[in-house]
């Protein structure tokens, strides 16, 4: 008998440690149903919402624009972030078992998995709720924003339009420049002519390590210089359609153009393995004469540039025009983000009433740009930050919104370039002092969900960027281009042509 | 002393150079993860930062380690590791004990052990259990599944099996009962194993990500695994294309993320010294008698 007894120990340790486990959850389950009783109790008071929402660094909990939301909209919300990494993973398990999030708030690529929940039912039509609850966000969101997410019909999230803005373009040196006597090219002839005096000429001294313009590998559709050639977006208007660029005649001209480039030395031989980090080292190290550049990473290249090469001086290169004419920059639209109810929610009309009371213009304001005189001062319609405490407690509002005031926000967001002067420049640049005839804006921004596009556009995009490298570092020649077109098309270009272009044709009417 | 031969100094400048250079291979990346923590911002960006720090600064590091979220996240790693240690390592240790005596039917519970190592439910249906259980968005949720790793629980059992019978005969002649066998001449014993088991137990719980991934949405449960894993990749360039313009233009830094991993990847670094010497002895334990 005795031998046996030590067997009782883990026994009632393993029962211990289950029955406090279901004892913590009992609590939670007690605290839950007691708040669910209390709300009963007074219909008027207002439950607490749970709201999924995109990664912060600093979190959502005791955020003062949290804080202040709270107090303007008299909801208590939970506020739970997705991870960064795969999102969607997450969202997919959230979804599976019903968690009773009140609200979920994705990023606007991921607009096929919207589209996908809302197909299988997992979601709230919110059409009734936001013509019963939703004065401020018919006033706010546009029909046309509210069109772009419709299902079968019906709206199944509340859009957050993006602000629509140029972003990158090529930046030069402009002490180079002046070293040589140049001027800044506007032209794709002009630039050709430029680069060939920065290898002969190698102003920077750099000697063997001296590179003209270096590119990302992941990138050979280089802002800008694809403007020049009539294909600045992804899809661009041909005659009346919607033409991806592989499919376009003025991508065989583009590779040509590229390849001559790589052929004649003036483009980084080593591009095709660049980073976005390396393409930058080259920059800042005073290497490199011209790369593709994004308004909002100017501050920490200048920075850089600065510490390395004290007389550096660096400027925006204007839309190029290529040789008949034709220039564009690409102009980024769509939605930032799509907020929409799952089923399992509690309390889907208290989710619309809040997400109106975010909307209503004081507290909207409020929680994109903070209060005049604390966050911005606003002279002559020009809003400018009050740092640091604009970033501390304004920085990172957007991922706050649930649409926005299409009409006032566009303004009120300008505040965020005034950061710096540097940054505000830049933009003021791409933005302002272009012609308005550059600007293309990408034209499935705000289309509806397309099924086969989205299936096979990462596809297809992989398939483009791989192709282009080849041949621009001549791997492969441009008379086997109609075949890889082929191979494009087979691999759903048509499909996605199709269902686009019916898109189109109704869209233009 | 025996006079060593040309081919055994040969051989010893072959061995040490080859596994210098494993050492340098898996040391070098660290160094200079810990030197763009420590250097200025400029350096970074423009890769000048290699292996000694350039534009020495403990600003970085110092923000990181005290912003609230960090901390919190910290605690909450600190918790879950030293607990789920702690709690593992004691039912592993009472759990291999039975299974190292010859007792009825204790094979088929051996079975039932391996069972587990070969096979488990899969994703879902195991979230599901979590779910059901009511353990989601708890730190229980962490601690309760990996309690128990059946490959420790066997390097466990092989230990005890390599001690003597006759030590416990002899401490139960003594008058020792069961309990006091275990806890006060078994367990001593054991502590080679039992090191080992900890540090296997502790860097486990310390670098989970995916489990926490899984079950944990309350903010103020997330580890620090799971915030690291944000941090590095909010800013990574492959998903540039994706990113709202506020997103872009709030990218952390690259020393940023370089100080966060230094700071999240230095406290279970320093633990390894410590029980160096058991885990090189250990590893090897009961690895004769299997």
């Amino acid at each position: 008998m005795k031998t046996k007894k030590w067997f009782i120990l883990p026994v009632i340790a393993g029962l211990l440690l289950t029955s406090t486990a279901c004892g913590s959850d009992r609590s939670n389950d007690a605290a839950s149903t007691a708040s669910s009783e209390a709300s009963a109790a007074s219909p008027a008071s207002k439950p607490e919402l749970r709201a999924l929402v995109k990664w912060i660094p600093e979190g959502y909990e005791d955020h003062p624009i949290a804080q202040m939301l709270e107090e303007k909209t008299g909801y208590k919300v939970k506020y739970d972030m997705l991870p960064v990494d795969k999102p969607e993973d997450k969202l997919n398990l959230l979804i599976a078992s019903s968690e009773p999030y009140d609200t979920m708030t994705i990023g606007g690529s991921n607009k096929a998995l919207y589209a996908d929940y809302a197909q299988k039912g997992a979601l709230v039509d919110l059409t009734p709720l936001i013509d019963k609850y939703g004065p401020n966000i018919k006033a706010s969101v546009s029909q046309e924003s509210l069109d772009a997410v419709k299902v079968n019909g019906k709206i199944y999230a509340i859009p957050t339009r993006s602000i629509e803005y140029a972003g990158t373009s090529l930046m030069i040196r402009k002490d180079w420049l002046d070293k040589l006597h140049l001027q800044v090219p506007t032209t794709l002839d002009e630039l050709t002519t430029v680069l060939k005096e920065f290898k002969d000429k190698d102003p920077g001294g750099n000697g063997d390590k001296n590179i003209p313009i270096t590119i990302k590998g992941d990138a050979p559709m280089v802002d800008n210089i694809v403007g020049a050639f009539g294909v600045s977006n992804a899809w661009n208007d041909v005659d009346g359609k919607l033409v991806p660029r592989v499919m376009d005649p003025a991508y065989k001209d583009y590779l040509s153009y590229m390849n001559d480039l790589y052929k004649e030395g003036l483009l980084d031989p080593e591009f095709a393995v660049n980073k976005d980090a390396t393409v930058k080292e080259k920059f800042t190290n005073g290497m490199a004469g011209v790369i593709p550049l994004h308004w909002a990473d100017i501050p920490t290249i200048a920075d850089a540039l600065k510490k390395n090469i004290p007389d550096a001086e660096y400027v925006y290169v204007p839309a190029l025009k290529g040789k008949n004419g034709k220039a564009g920059l690409a102009v980024v639209s769509g939605f930032d983000s799509l907020t929409f109810v799952p089923k399992a929610s509690k309390h889907p009309e208290d989710a619309i009433k809040w997400i109106n009371a975010k909307l209503e213009p004081e507290t909207f304001k409020d929680m994109s740009i903070g209060v005049e005189g604390v966050h911005y001062n606003v002279k002559d319609g020009v809003y400018t930050p009050i740092l640091p405490k604009f970033d501390d407690e304004r920085g990172t509002a957007s991922n706050f919104h649930s649409g926005i005031d299409e009409k006032n926000y566009p303004v009120y967001w300008q505040v965020r370039v005034h950061k710096d002067q540097r940054l505000y420049e830049g933009w003021e640049y791409l933005n302002k002092e272009q012609p308005a005839e550059v600007y293309f804006s990408n034209p499935l921004g705000i289309a509806p969900y397309f099924p086969n596009f989205s299936k096979n556009s990462a596809k297809l995009g992989q398939m483009e960027n791989d192709y282009s490298v080849k041949v621009i570092v001549g791997q492969e020649s441009l008379s086997g281009l109609d075949s890889f077109v082929a191979k494009y098309k087979a691999a759903g270009a048509d499909a996605s042509y199709k269902e686009i272009n019916d898109w189109y044709a109704t869209k233009k009417k | 002393m025996k006079k060593r031969s040309f081919s055994d100094w040969s051989l010893d400048i072959f061995v040490y150079l080859i596994l210098s250079v494993a050492g340098l291979i898996t040391l070098l990346p660290l160094a200079n993860v810990f030197s763009k923590s420590v250097s200025a911002e400029w350096a970074v960006i423009s890769g000048k930062v290699n292996i000694w720090p350039v534009g020495f600064q403990l600003d970085t590091l110092r923000n990181v380690v005290t912003s609230s979220v960090f901390v919190q996240a910290f605690a909450v790693s600190v918790f879950v590791t030293v607990v789920g240690t702690l709690l593992s390592i004691f039912v592993t240790a009472i759990t291999a004990y039975p299974l190292s005596k010859r007792l009825p039917g204790i094979s088929f519970v051996m079975v039932l052990f391996i069972f587990t190592m070969l096979f488990n439910g899969g994703l879902i249906p195991t979230y599901l259990l979590i779910r059901n259980l009511h353990l989601l968005d708890t730190l229980w949720s962490l601690i309760l599944p990996a309690v128990v790793n059946v490959f420790n629980l066997l390097v466990m059992k092989s230990y005890y099996e390599t001690l003597p019978e006759a030590l416990e005969e002899s401490a139960r002649i003594d008058g020792a009962k069961t309990y006091a066998i275990l806890f006060k001449i078994i367990l001593p014993l054991s502590m080679p194993v039992i090191a080992t088991i900890s540090l296997f137990y502790a860097v486990f719980f310390w670098n989970d990500y995916f489990h926490p991934m899984l079950y944990i949405n309350d903010e103020a449960l997330k580890t620090l695994q799971l915030y690291l894993r944000d941090v590095v990749m909010q800013a990574d360039s492959a998903t540039a294309a994706s990113k709202s313009i506020d997103e872009l233009m709030n990218m952390s830094p690259e020393g940023v993320r370089a100080a966060t991993v230094v700071a999240s990847t230095v406290p279970i670094i320093c633990v390894y010294p410590f029980l160096q010497k058991y885990f090189i002895k250990g590893v090897l334990v009961g690895s004769v008698k299997g």
